[in-house]
């Protein structure tokens, strides 16, 4: 597009950023303020933008990578496959939930709406919420057993839930008909719609105060910022292919079958280059990722090797070049179930880091747990209602090339919280008999990997089925530069009034329990750095003083195949 | 100026000290007239206590009072806060329910900095090799799981014992419903170890969530040996100067402590640093009828936001301190990293950016002269002679203007192209948007409209920026208190006792509820009634407000809402529903909300003195200085008034300067200035302006 480019000193460009990232925060706070669910307002699995009137990101709330990079992918593929530009009229608001059509999993849906002013487009506002229920085989949305997205919710193609401001109540209706929580679904949905409006206004305010043409201007000018950042990082390290593969332990489908993830990076000056083929091919369980899903995983792990302290927008990703082969766990084709993309998703982020690992050595982490521990236990009360405690936990986070890796350490592409036990057993017929780190999880080396955790509860209600999306129990998070595996994750059964315990898979749906059965989930440790004989005696010494290792001091780490821990 | 003003012969004074980390403030209340006197002495920070009796042995002398005057001593330290930061900790070990050591180190296990590859450090107090499991359970409805296993504690105490322990955290899991496990445990303890001082989670911060109760009642034991050996001091050395007036210790709730109670919880000391400046705000909103303010305090590296709404400071019930929770009610607070020391630099593709990296007070801005050679935004405050470098902080120091102009050009001028001024008059207009932005978020995230507000402007950098932040806003109204340097100590003269008491009661809000608080509430009172007691407050000087925190079930936060005797539950649950509409934009008048806790502020209401008022307005303002300063795209010569020259009578129209011994206040064109009875600067914005600005 060729505009006059208007006199923009420096300080406005900053001014009219700091303008931009403010609407989006505004966006985000009206989510916040006005969401109905718990999941959306505790959780915040939600995210908003602000594209240009081409619809390239200039600003964003800083919530999840996972949302953030992929909105604008999204965004992107709605223009150039759906609905191009000049059919977004003012008043319209674009929707859409497919992960054919640039989403990336049902729950996820997304909106967006033309800002104009003046008659003219000016920018587009975009909000993402996480819903939580949105129909298929299982409550939450979350059905480990699908093998096609049919049985995963409704699907939204891309379509105008507003035409020229007029409502399309009908399919809004429809959707709401399909949900387990049509209250809180409905009104986390108008919280949404309300958050593009503030976005809207927002825009608007900024674009009488300084003019389109500088808006515009200051748009592309904080693209390039970006940009030029990015391509700086980028070459920092040296030209060269670098490649790394890991895997996920199975689809839960096909147990016992690994799904393999190759990453070949190539740095060709200030460019990047991500290539993932020789990944497996798409997978009958629910672990797949659409092309965009990837897209999120690889940028995000970009940005954790390289540091990440620059202005997420789209002049981030355009040094960035991105392929997967179609029909492979990481560019999954129709009708492929992806509900539990994050195990692949980030079995992604873990091979770029590795693959960077060798492009800038002394600079990038071990593996990290790798998998959102997630779970959920549908208890039945014995006065015949249900209720469902879902719940998601992390492991040990990778050691640096400069020091241990923490325990029980949130990675950003997800960035949890934990529940309070002392919340959950006040709402849940559940009660908890541990929660604690657990020694010798983290991989030795000559930095020590974090710690995993154990968490372990026992239902208290007459009946319930258990259902768990879980991974790195069979190929766990590896060490670098001579640095061992952290420990796997794993999860037991112990039936009431039994001693012994059962090994469960990391897949598992709908496993009937009864009162006073106890579950115990132990999560992965991150992988260590460096040959474990470096170690420092004392920092070994401290290990074991704390009991972050156990057994006798051997002058390094203890073994990370030895036996369960013990308090 | 005229002849110090001396406080009246004989007459009762009320004594407010507020100890900061270079300066110590006091202010001086004679009682009998209302006068305030305020004077300023360096920290000593190796023992806080002797800069207090300095500053105290000082004033007398300068004033006129002697100790025996002395009716009240308030007192605001920053003892708690700094031995945390510096981790100079006493030896502390946490009792906890077994299965659940670990609580404290998992905290909540998310991150701040998504893309870190290194993990950040987390400020760990008691290691894992002090932190014991205790075989007992408590379940989350009270009833006992597991009873507490006493032949197990005197072996453990025995390891107490060899291990040097100086103090005890203990913790039970669901101990805020029912305690009786943790006094078990205690009573155990305390027979073995008779001087060992325990802190018990359900007296430090009895609410549900584990870890963050865990991480306050770990604080609270780490500080109970440090707070009481300060104390100590502290009396005796008042002892000696022959002042044996009550002491009264600033919390973080905004209300004050005896001294007895600030040791058992010297937790609520932390983060009490808000406290003066939003009781000085209270205070300021009451005397001007303006109900509703921000009160803003730009200093050296930060800007912090606060809300008076309806006339009270808003609080909060949970804090940090270095990334440790604090769940205790405290003062809300937004802070930014803009200061006067903010650095500006142009980033590698050309971006300028100011803060939130600060040059501190070493090496400080350019102009400071002490080596510093990056940008700051004093720096271009003094390039554009928006501060006058011969007479900055009232004289007490002289900037090197000449050092700012290199620093701007090499760092920002040049990069970009710009000259000198056009470069620090966008450092400033960067900085102004950040606050304003910053103020914009604290109120929106309440569905709160700038509009509505004033802008109250503490600090010393603020009054530099305090309009044109307004500008951004569409506050019509900006108020610069008396002074500013030492404003915190005189919020505090005005302080009262203050005790928060919770109890869990996680229940229906329903038609029985009533019935079924009746016992909590009678507890509640009759606990605040013996705290006030212990504080010695006459009854006819006591306040009791109860509270419920209510949420809709299934919801992880509550609203909490009053609980009076003649509307009892019912009145609760309409505002509730009311407030969530206020706040969420919606409510469910039909959904029956839940009560997760009571809390009960037993408020002990110390003297309140009478005011004065200006003394006797003079005639016109003594013709103002001039001096050049750039303003609006262009140097000019802008009047500058001696803060204590300006009269009640009479409004002065900007653009102009006014000079107060710690600040520099800027009323920009369109803004006009007129003093209120108490001293404080009002500046309101023209009609015109406020319209065009509305227009946008």
């Amino acid at each position: 597009m060729t505009e006059p480019n208007p006199e923009l000193d420096p300080i406005e460009i900053e001014i009219i950023r700091n303008a931009l990232v403010s609407a989006a925060e505004e966006m985000s706070v009206t989510i916040w303020r006005t969401s109905r669910s718990s999941v959306v307002r505790e959780i915040l699995d939600y995210s908003t933008s602000v594209f240009d009137a081409d619809g390239r990101s200039v600003a964003q709330a800083a919530r999840m990578p996972v949302h953030l990079n992929s909105m604008a992918a999204c965004l992107e593929d709605l223009i150039a496959h759906h609905l191009p530009l000049e059919d977004w009229h003012e008043g319209d608001i674009v929707i859409t939930n497919d992960p054919y059509s640039g989403g990336q999993h049902l729950p996820d849906i997304l909106t967006f709406k033309p800002v104009f002013a003046d008659g003219q487009r000016i920018a587009i506002a975009g909000v993402l919420v996480h819903h939580l229920d949105v129909g298929g085989g299982a409550a939450g949305s979350y059905y480990a057993n699908a093998t096609e997205i049919h049985q995963e919710g409704f699907r939204i193609p891309p379509l105008k839930i507003d035409e020229a401001g007029w409502r399309n109540q009908a399919v809004i209706k429809l959707l709401l008909a399909n949900s387990r929580e049509p209250a809180n679904v409905g009104g986390d949905f108008a919280s949404q719609l309300a958050a593009l409006e503030i976005g809207v206004r927002g825009l608007q305010a900024i674009a009488r105060r300084y003019g389109i043409a500088k808006l515009a201007a200051a748009g592309r000018a904080i693209q390039d910022r970006s940009e030029a950042a990015m391509r700086q990082l980028i070459a920092g390290a040296p030209d060269g292919t670098y490649r790394f593969e890991d895997f996920v332990d199975d689809d839960g489908i096909e147990p016992g079958k690994p799904l393999r993830i190759a990453v070949a990076l190539t740095v060709s000056g200030d460019d990047l280059h991500v290539d993932l083929a020789g990944s497996s091919g798409q997978a009958a369980g629910p672990v797949n990722c659409t092309f965009n899903m990837t897209r999120s995983a690889v940028i995000c792990g970009v940005l954790m090797a390289l540091g990440g302290g620059i202005p997420a927008n789209a002049g981030c990703y355009r040094p960035i070049a991105i392929a997967a082969p179609e029909g492979s766990v990481v560019n999954a084709r129709y009708p492929a179930p992806v509900a539990n993309r994050m195990a692949v998703g980030h079995r992604v982020v873990n091979a770029v880091m590795g693959a960077f690992a060798a492009a800038l050595p002394g600079t990038v982490p071990a593996a990290y747990y790798g998998v959102s521990y997630a779970y959920a236990l549908n208890a039945q009360n014995a006065d015949g209602s249900r209720q469902v405690y879902f719940d998601l936990e992390c492991g040990g986070w990778g050691a640096h090339p400069q020091a241990d890796g923490a325990n029980g350490f949130s990675c950003g592409f997800h960035n949890i919280a934990n529940s309070p036990i002392e919340m959950i057993e006040a709402t849940y017929p559940v009660t908890f008999m541990a929660y604690r780190l657990i020694p010798d999880s983290g991989g030795r080396g000559q930095y020590r990997g974090g710690l995993g955790l154990a968490r372990e509860f026992r239902l208290d209600a007459p009946s319930g089925s258990f259902a768990a999306n879980l991974d790195r129990f069979r190929i766990p998070p590896y060490g670098l530069d001579g640095g061992e595996p952290g420990r796997g994750g794993r999860l037991t059964l112990r039936r009431a009034g039994e001693e012994k315990e059962e090994a469960l898979p990391s897949k598992v749906a709908g496993l009937q329990l009864g009162q006073g059965d106890i579950l115990r989930l132990e999560t992965s440790g991150g992988g260590g750095f460096g040959p474990p004989e470096a170690r420092d005696r004392a920092a070994s010494a401290h290990d074991r003083a704390e009991g972050y290792v156990s057994g006798p001091d051997d002058g390094g780490g203890a073994s990370s195949s030895c036996s369960r821990a013990r308090a | 100026m005229t002849a110090t003003q001396q406080i009246a012969p004989g007459a009762p004074v009320r004594v407010a000290i507020d100890i900061g980390g270079t300066f110590t403030d006091l202010q001086i209340l004679d009682e009998s007239t209302g006068v305030c006197l305020a004077h300023k002495v360096a920290s000593v920070p190796a023992d806080p206590s002797a800069g207090l009796i300095d500053g105290l042995r000082q004033a007398s002398e300068r004033f006129g009072f002697g100790f025996d005057q002395v009716s009240m001593l308030i007192h605001g330290t920053t003892i708690a806060t700094n031995a945390v930061l510096e981790r100079t900790l006493p030896r502390g070990a946490l009792l906890t329910t077994r299965g659940f050591e670990d609580v404290l180190e998992i905290g909540r296990h998310m991150r701040h900095d998504i893309y870190a590859s290194r993990a950040e450090p987390r400020g760990l107090l008691i290691p894992r090799s002090r932190r014991f499991g205790v075989d007992e359970r408590m379940r989350a409805d009270g009833g006992a799981e597991r009873p507490v296993k006493a032949d197990e504690i005197p072996a453990l105490c025995d390891r107490l014992a060899a291990l040097e322990i100086e103090t005890v955290a203990i913790v039970c899991l669901n101990a805020h419903v029912n305690d009786a496990h943790e006094r078990r445990v205690a009573e155990l303890v305390h027979h073995a170890l008779p001087d060992l001082p325990l802190s018990l989670s359900s007296e430090v911060s009895p609410e549900f969530r584990e870890f963050e109760r865990t991480s306050t009642t770990v604080l609270n034991a780490l500080l109970m040996p440090v707070v009481s050996t300060y104390i100590r001091r502290l009396e005796d050395g008042l002892r000696e100067l022959g002042l044996g007036a009550p002491i009264y210790l600033m919390q973080s709730n905004g209300g004050v402590a005896t001294p007895e109670m600030a040791a058992r919880q010297p937790a609520r000391l932390l983060l009490s640093g808000p406290s003066g400046g939003a009781k000085a705000a209270e205070i300021l909103a009451d005397r001007l009828a303006s109900p509703d303010l921000v009160a803003v305090d730009m200093g050296g590296t930060s800007y912090d936001v606060s809300l008076i709404q309806g006339g009270r400071a808003r609080l909060v019930n949970e804090g940090n301190v270095d990334g440790l929770p604090v769940r205790l009610p405290m003062v809300e607070m937004r802070t930014i990293g803009a200061g006067g020391g903010s650095l500006a630099m142009v980033d590698d593709a050309g971006g300028l950016t100011v803060g939130p990296r600060s040059a501190g007070a070493e090496p400080g801005p350019a102009c400071y002269g002490r080596g510093g050679t990056r940008p700051t935004v004093t720096d271009a405050n003094c390039l554009l002679g928006r501060i006058d470098g011969e007479h900055f902080l009232g004289g007490a120091m002289r900037l090197e203007s000449t050092a700012a102009g290199p620093a701007i050009d090499r760092h920002v001028g040049q990069p970009l192209g710009l000259s000198s001024e056009a470069a620090a008059d966008g450092i400033l207009r960067i900085a102004v948007a950040h606050m304003a932005s910053a103020i914009r978020l604290s109120l929106f995230e309440k569905g709160l409209d700038p509009k509505d507000f004033a802008l109250a402007s503490f600090g010393g950098a603020g009054g530099l920026h305090a309009c044109d932040t307004a500008d951004e806003l569409g506050i019509a109204t900006v108020v610069f208190p008396r002074d500013p340097g030492t404003l915190s100590a005189w919020g505090m003269l005005w302080a009262d006792v203050t005790h928060d008491l919770a109890k869990a009661a996680l229940m229906p809000a329903d038609d029985g509820a009533d019935a079924r608080l009746g016992g909590d509430l009678a507890a509640l009172r009759a606990q605040g009634q013996a705290r006030l007691d212990g504080d010695g407050i006459a009854p006819a000087d006591r306040q009791l407000r109860l509270d419920l925190e209510l949420r809709y079930p299934g919801q992880a936060y509550e609203i909490a809402v009053p609980l009076t005797e003649s509307g009892g539950v019912a009145a609760a649950v309409a505002a509730f529903h009311d407030r969530h509409e206020a706040q969420y934009s919606h409510a469910d008048r039909q959904t029956t909300p839940e009560i997760v806790n009571i809390r009960l502020t037993a408020i002990g209401v110390l003297p309140k003195p009478g005011r004065a008022e200006l003394e006797g307005a003079a005639a016109a303002p003594a013709a103002p200085g001039h001096r050049r300063v750039y303003l609006d795209d262009a140097w000019r010569q802008a009047p500058v008034y001696p803060r204590h020259d300006l009269t009640a009578d009479g409004v002065l129209a900007g653009p102009l300067i006014v000079e107060d011994p710690h600040s520099t206040i800027l009323i920009p064109a369109g803004w006009s200035l007129r003093l209120a009875a108490g001293g404080e600067i009002i500046a309101s914005r023209a009609a015109a302006q406020a319209a065009r600005e509305s227009a946008q």
